[in-house]
């Protein structure tokens, strides 16, 4: 199938600063991507010029195969129709109440006046606020704001929903409810998601697939399993994931050692799980197995594209630690032993 | 107050009003397009015309230079031109709009240029077209700001008037002079101002409560 999206080899700068630097990558129909990357890495300028705003220096857009980099403004006018936009700050017309703001595309895509009031009314109720068409944006919440914001993106029937920092604005329960909206939205409309976030925690869930920008060039392609998996990650990508990973407390990393003690000890591991790993009777089976008595120290099972991972730190102690060790690599994604502290029995 | 007296005022105040409402609506009609061809042609415009916004800016604040006083007497041959006559009521409207239209441009064009980019954003990546985003964005938007503008318009537009006698124009700016400076007559003096605290604050309550009313 052909990519609905296709960047080639993008670049763009502002005066002397290069904001974007050779970016290549595609999308396909109804894939979720996350766009992460620290703040000035040009995620908003990739995303303005992937909704025509902005028109590259160099390289190609493709969307649904139509060069967006080549075509004349009156064209792009056009194409910015089928492309649905939501913004960190929302950008709601305040002088219009909130059915007329999700109007205004549909006055813009031609939309007879009689048909409006109709598919305004199957909107709200599609992001969860019936009824409210007559109040002023300035009289709502900032997530009830964004969920108007995702109502007129949606307005013109997009083929391509971006979102910029959406929930960045937002209280942890706003932006909940706004991400399992926009999950709900890709599940039932199959709708394709282009998420741009500086937060992992906004994409763990429902990113189906994660790039990392960083100081203009795309340096990461990947899903987030695979990130856990390999563990030999770019810095960024790092210090991104250390948002999300469990991490060893201060007061145990401090009696680490890196070769096992004389005598009782304990080894330190971060293991990564992922599908049926992750929901097996892990624990119990390392006891019955090898008599390894097993502690959780840190993390634990969650969700991650839909699908239950574990990724935790956890400490083992027994006579046949290397047997289980051996048998846990096996059936691990990735698994790193920290080191060790002594035990005292 | 003699009857005499209050219908002379009464006749003034309507000639002041003639005045400041005809001048101002020619200064709204005609500064609100000069603003939003400066917003427009400006750096960060829908149609950068760099040396054309500059241009404008150059006449707008040229014409706003000259005291109002000296633009009255300046103008009487375009007065006459316009209006066919030099004096009277009808022909201060002349000189009061072309001091207003700059007015007001440069006020309309403070309103514009509040309204939050990201609004001229979001409009233009939904594939609106230039003129939807400044009827739907640029206006629509700063529209309480615009009303606050005509009142400030309107009641710069009184004080304005006031020298209009100098061509005759008549007014309550006039009628003080003549009567209250020149014939020491303090009733009338005392009359006019009360008639003029009464309609500036008039306008001011109604347009102060308009702009809060659009506001939402
Ligand atoms: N219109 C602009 N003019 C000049 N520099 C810009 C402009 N927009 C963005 N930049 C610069 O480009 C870089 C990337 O910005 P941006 O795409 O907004 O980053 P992000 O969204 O990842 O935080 C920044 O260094 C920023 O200062
Ligand atoms: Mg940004």
């Amino acid at each position: 199938m052909n990519p609905i999206l296709d960047i080639q080899h993008v670049t763009h700068s502002f005066g002397q600063h290069t904001a974007l630097q050779d970016i290549s990558f595609s999308v396909k129909q109804g894939e979720v991507v996350g766009l992460i990357g620290r703040s000035g890495a040009g995620k908003s300028t990739l995303l303005r010029c992937l909704c025509a705003l902005e028109r590259p220096q160099q390289g190609h857009i493709l969307l649904d195969g139509v060069d967006l980099t080549t075509q004349p403004e009156r064209q792009l006018v056009r194409i910015r129709r089928r492309i649905g936009l939501v913004f960190q700050h929302f950008n709601l017309l305040t002088s219009r109440t909130v059915a007329g703001n999700i109007a205004l595309p549909l006055q813009i895509a031609g939309c007879p006046r009689r048909e409006q009031a109709g598919r305004i009314a199957e909107l709200l109720e599609l992001v969860g606020l019936k009824g409210f068409e007559k109040k002023y944006p300035s009289q709502l919440s900032g997530g009830q704001k964004q969920r108007v914001g995702i109502a007129r993106a949606l307005a013109a029937n997009p083929t391509l929903l971006l979102c910029d920092e959406a929930t960045s604005a937002l209280d942890p329960e706003s932006t909940n409810s706004i991400l399992n909206l926009l999950a709900d939205i890709n599940r039932k409309l199959g709708l394709t998601i282009v998420l741009i976030t500086h937060e992992m925690e906004v994409v763990r869930r429902f990113a189906q697939r994660i790039l990392v920008l960083d100081h203009g060039r795309l340096v990461e392609d990947g899903t987030l399993l695979d990130f856990l998996r390999d563990g030999q990650n770019n810095r960024t990508l790092q210090t991104l994931l250390a948002d999300i990973r469990p991490s060893l407390p201060a007061f145990l990393g401090e009696t680490l050692v890196s070769t096992p003690p004389q005598g009782h000890h304990r080894a330190i591991i971060r293991i990564v799980l992922s599908g049926n790993g992750a929901s097996e009777p892990l624990f119990s089976a390392l006891y019955e197995k090898f008599g390894v008595q097993t502690a959780l120290l840190q993390g634990g099972v969650t969700t991650i594209s839909e699908r239950l991972s574990g990724d935790m730190i956890l400490s083992f102690e027994g006579d046949r630690t290397e047997q289980a060790l051996d048998h846990l690599k096996t059936a691990a994604q990735n698994m790193e032993i920290l080191g060790y502290v002594p035990s005292h029995p | 107050m003699s009857p005499l007296i209050l219908k002379l005022i009464l006749h003034s105040a309507w000639q002041t009003l003639e005045m400041v409402v005809a001048s101002t609506a020619l200064s709204v009609i005609l500064g609100l397009p000069l603003a939003l061809f400066m917003i427009a042609t400006g750096p960060q415009g829908l149609y950068r015309l760099p040396f054309a916004a500059r241009l404008m800016g150059m006449v707008v604040d040229a014409v706003r230079a000259v005291p109002f006083i000296i633009l009255l007497v300046l103008l009487i041959p375009v007065t006459r031109f316009i209006a066919g006559t030099s004096l009277g009521t009808e022909a201060a409207i002349v000189p009061l709009s072309i001091a207003g239209i700059p007015y007001f441009a440069r006020i309309a064009e403070m309103a514009l240029r509040e309204v939050d980019s990201g609004l001229v954003d979001a409009v233009r990546a939904m594939g609106g077209t230039r003129m939807t985003i400044i009827r739907s964005v640029l206006i629509a938007e700063a529209l309480p700001g615009l009303v606050t503008g005509v009142t400030v318009t309107l009641i710069t537009m009184v004080g304005a008037s006031a020298m209009a006698g100098v061509i005759g124009a008549g007014g309550l700016g006039d009628l003080a002079i003549r009567y209250g400076y020149q014939r020491f007559n303090t009733t009338v003096m005392f009359g006019v101002v009360v008639v003029l605290i009464i309609m500036v604050s008039l306008m001011q309550v109604i347009g102060n409560s308009l702009a809060r009313w659009l506001k939402h």
